[in-house]
């Protein structure tokens, strides 16, 4: 019963200015209604074939008062317009209200008729002659002078043939000391009401359903039972002829009742389940017509039963919304066209793609970092090497299944995750620049990580090493997760659609790729001879490493500036500024020993934790901070804008990038931002749409997901010839494959036309 | 050559037909015809098999087929399929309907599919179309993959985001997928058969 919404402003504007004052004399009702209240249309051989009239059970309401408000509709002999459900052909009729400063409920359906084609083959619901359908309105409590009432009904007549028909009708109301009852309309009203089926509890009545088996087989034809109980001591009365109105029921193909002889109020229920299996349960709705016309009907709603696939069947996916709603496209869907991919093939391109995220620009500190550790792991403690690098490979493949747990456990909780998903979190973020401050000051030499300074270079502690090489490992991941690299985002987005299991092995090969370079240093004989020798050297380097990391960290606060604005970003930089004072204050008390060490380390943890309950409060800020993009001419990425440039020719470019993501700066810097790129777009009238997948947004993740992707960049090409099969580029982008991509699909047009 | 072909597609057809439910029906092999089209040539199913068949129940006199038609919805997705692997068909049950309505109706819109004449409703009947529009895509064994309605705007007030049912289905077939709502309810005027 919610045919009808409440549709404000939309076509008011379009309304003849209503007939000031009412006549509210005694006199033929017709001549009580201003001229603007009556429609009629569907004409047809000099004739309309329906009048409509908009109707209240009030001359006058009190401010605050209920009343009735309905639309009358008259159709010429042989003429019918259709119930909510309108059968096998035909269309439901809808009457949408506009009544500022009155409230209007649910539209009310009286009990309808059922109409079929006179050779019987075609059957339809809905009214013959005259039809009040009404719903409840309430005037607001503020209402004065009058209530402006206006509805437009949208119907189809249909006789032999069909005509669609669109009334509008307005009205006012007069707002006075008393509700008045429109003696001309009550009964119409009272009459309407009557018809309108009710629920079986409130008459007294019970119905039960069995079924004959259950669940319901997709596509196959089932049985069952219905029993009307009339209210005690009543009869169950005959029933007329089409008693039973189904109301379309999604998931059954089929619904009839029988009266099954000589056990009255006892009904034979034959259906048939659609092939396709529903994504709910489906309920057996409809009207039972009880007694001669006119009498009461009941409203039937009861569950029917599970509907399973046929043996064998595909079982259909519901259709995919065109936008759909961030509720549900939480769960990232699983990607069909992925499972062309073989599993090894996966786990293959995540160890190359690991092994590309080396040379990708977010890894590159970490990198040198860890090269220059191995200047000094080589030379002095050579026996070491082999186990530097396994603890290295170790950080990296630990937390690779770290991250892996982690993008499991959200997807158990519903959330959509992808590849630097975590980097959409301004905590996260505030986390990994934290970390690099400290490094960087670590490796200017304000503190020591676990000795005491003086004893360093004769205690080369061992330990401490191992524990330092698989930290660097990860930091790697840590940093390396904003960069994509070829072959990895289908890798990753394979594997997010999948098991557990995949999700695990995926990451585990992501990670044993990306600890490559060192492994093959230790591994292949004689590699360790070409990197320098050690010196004085190594500690200016160890601090120009430090300002690289630096560098690191102006990018994170960038991209906290991203996700939260200028605030959070002065928020990070004040809480960096604290864990500076932290390094510094934990440098002073380590070469302390006892109580004295133990009280410092207190105090850096106090100043710590209060810096940081101070400053890392972030909110989100709306969407509108969207800085310019570095490309020009771009849109912000709108599936129906981009319909729309496809349908007016445009051939489309979408750039799927985030402010964290490197590889997109980089393809944006190096590539999209050319001039002989953006001449060819310019050549080709391209669309260029940014979807910027900063912030979390589900429409993005979702998109990605449809092409096997979890994370970007991702790059679509589409042309208005093929708007179903986009060109799908490389994560590394080159003017060349870019230009051509735009070429081919402004050639499809062209081929097309 | 063309009585030759005719055997051969009525050889083909009889023992299909007698296969064939008496009804189409999702999942089940497509009733078989052979209906001529407007300028007299005939059109058998069995022609077509290794091509998805879209069969397309119309009347130019439905208030419902010229808003479609006004709006070029068949025309359009007519003309974004695979000409290659794609055969459309309009079949016309109006009893009252004759070639020649259909030929000039034809050259009014502009398209180029033939419209088969089945006035006397059997074959519309035998797909149980009950509205005009009313949609069925077959696949390239002959099986009807969907039966409905051709989109998912009733009233034609949609501005954005209609789906096209079967668009929708025929590129499943075409890239070997399971059309994801294989029925739906088909809107329009009712078929105007002989009685």
């Amino acid at each position: 019963m919610t045919q009808q919404r409440v549709r404000r402003s939309s076509w008011r504007a379009l309304l003849l200015v209503p007939v000031l004052g009412l006549c509210l004399g005694a006199g033929e009702a017709r001549a009580q209604l201003p001229s603007t209240a009556v429609a009629s249309g569907a004409p047809d051989e000099g004739n309309d074939r329906v009048e409509a009239a908009l109707l209240t059970d009030v001359a006058q309401v009190k401010a605050g008062d209920a009343f009735r408000v309905g639309v009358r509709f008259r159709m010429d002999p042989g003429w019918h317009i259709y119930w909510k459900n309108p059968g096998e052909s035909g269309l439901a009729s809808e009457v949408t209200w506009d009544t500022p400063g009155t409230t209007v409920g649910a539209l009310q359906w009286p009990a309808p008729s059922t109409f079929r084609t006179s050779d019987g083959y075609i059957t339809t619901y809905g009214y013959a002659d005259e039809v009040l359908l009404f719903a409840e309105a309430r005037a607001s409590a503020q209402a004065q002078g009058s209530l402006q009432l206006s509805a437009a009904a949208d119907v189809l007549v249909c006789e032999v043939h069909c005509l669609p028909a669109q009334l509008m009708l307005t009205r006012n109301l007069p707002v006075g000391p008393q509700t008045q009852p429109d003696p001309a309309h009550e009964s119409a009203f009272a009459a309407a009401h009557s018809r309108v089926p009710v629920a079986p509890e409130s008459s007294g009545h019970a119905v039960t359903l069995a079924l004959d088996t259950k669940p319901l087989t997709a596509g196959q034809p089932f049985t069952g039972t219905l029993t009307v109980t009339a209210p005690k001591g009543q009869p169950v009365p005959a029933v007329e002829k089409d008693f039973f109105v189904p109301e379309r029921i999604p998931g059954i193909a089929r619904l009839a009742l029988s009266p099954v002889a000589g056990r009255p109020g006892t009904f034979k229920l034959e259906g048939e389940a659609a092939p396709d299996v529903p994504a709910q349960e489906p309920r057996l709705a409809g009207v039972l017509r009880l007694g001669p016309p006119g009498a009461a009907a009941l409203t039937v709603s009861l569950p029917l039963a599970s509907v399973v696939a046929a043996p064998g069947a595909p079982v259909a996916a519901p259709v995919a919304k065109a936008v759909a709603a961030p509720a549900s496209a939480a769960v990232a869907p699983a990607v069909a066209a992925g499972s062309s991919l073989s599993l090894g093939l996966v786990l293959l391109f995540a160890f190359l793609g690991g092994a590309l995220l080396n040379l990708m620009p977010c890894v590159f500190p970490v990198l040198a970092l860890k090269a220059y550790g191995f200047t000094r792991t080589v030379h002095a403690e050579r026996g070491q090497v082999g186990l530097h690098a396994l603890a290295y490979a170790g950080g990296i493949v630990g937390s690779m299944l770290v991250l892996a747990g982690v993008v499991l456990a959200l997807r158990a909780g519903g959330s959509s995750v992808g590849w630097g998903f975590q980097f959409q979190e301004p905590l996260f973020v505030a986390a990994v620049a934290a970390v690099l401050v400290a490094f960087a000051l670590n490796l200017f030499g304000v503190f020591n990580v676990g000795t005491d300074g003086t004893a360093l270079v004769e205690k080369v502690d061992s330990s401490h090493g191992f524990s330092r090489s698989a930290g660097e490992g990860v930091l790697a991941v840590v940093l390396a997760t904003p960069c994509s690299a070829p072959l990895l985002g289908t890798a990753v987005g394979f594997a997010l659609a999948a098991g557990p299991a995949t999700v695990l092995a995926t990451f585990f090969m992501l990670g044993l790729g990306l600890a490559l370079p060192f492994c093959l240093l230790v591994l292949v004989p004689g590699l360790t001879k070409l990197l320098p020798k050690p010196g004085a050297w190594m500690e200016r380097g160890k601090q120009l490493l430090g300002f690289a990391l630096l560098g690191t960290t102006v990018w994170l606060v960038w991209v906290m500036g991203g996700l939260t604005g200028v605030d959070g970003m002065a928020r990070l930089l004040s809480f960096l500024a604290v864990v500076g004072l932290g390094a510094w204050m934990y440098g002073l008390v380590q070469g302390a020993s006892g109580g004295r060490k133990a009280a410092g380390v207190a105090a850096v943890v106090a100043v710590l934790a209060v810096g940081g309950l101070l400053s890392l409060r972030f909110e989100e800020t709306g969407p509108a901070v969207r800085k310019a993009s570095m490309v020009a001419e771009s849109q912000p990425w709108d599936e129906e804008a981009v319909a729309a440039a496809l349908k007016a020719g445009q051939p489309v470019f979408i750039d799927f990038t985030a402010d964290w993501c490197l590889t997109c700066k980089f393809n944006e810097r190096t590539v999209l931002t050319r001039e002989d790129v953006r001449a060819a777009f310019a050549q080709h009238n391209v669309a260029f749409f940014v979807a910027d997948w900063t912030r979390r947004d589900a429409r993005i993740s979702a998109k990605l997901a449809e092409f096997g992707r979890a994370g970007v960049p991702m790059y679509l090409v589409v042309s208005p010839a093929a708007p179903d099969k986009p060109e799908v580029l490389p994560e590394l982008l080159t003017s060349d494959s870019v230009t051509d991509a735009v070429r081919r699909a402004a050639g499809r047009l062209a081929d097309a036309r | 050559m063309k009585p030759y072909f005719t055997a051969v597609a009525l050889a083909v057809m009889l023992p299909v037909a007698a296969l064939a439910a008496d009804t189409a029906q999702v999942g089940k092999p497509a009733p078989a015809f052979t209906l001529k089209d407007e300028a007299g040539k005939e059109h058998s199913l069995s022609q077509y098999k290794g091509k998805v068949v879209v069969l397309e129940w119309t009347n130019p006199g439905c208030p419902f087929v010229q808003r479609h038609y006004t709006a070029d919805t068949m025309q359009k997705t007519f003309s974004t399929l695979d000409g290659k692997k794609v055969v459309w068909l309009a079949v016309d049950s109006t009893a009252s309907n004759t070639p020649d309505k259909s030929a000039a109706w034809k050259k009014t819109e502009g398209f180029s599919y033939p419209v088969l004449q089945d006035a006397s409703g059997t074959v519309g009947k035998a797909y149980g179309a009950k509205t005009t529009p009313h949609m069925y895509v077959i696949d390239e064994q002959g099986v009807v993959r969907y039966a409905g309605a051709i989109d998912d705007d009733p009233r034609g007030n949609k501005k954005e985001g209609t789906t096209n049912h079967v668009k929708t289905a025929v590129d499943a077939l075409l890239s070997g997928k399971p059309v994801p709502a294989a029925t739906t309810e088909p809107y329009g005027c009712s078929v105007k058969y002989k009685s």
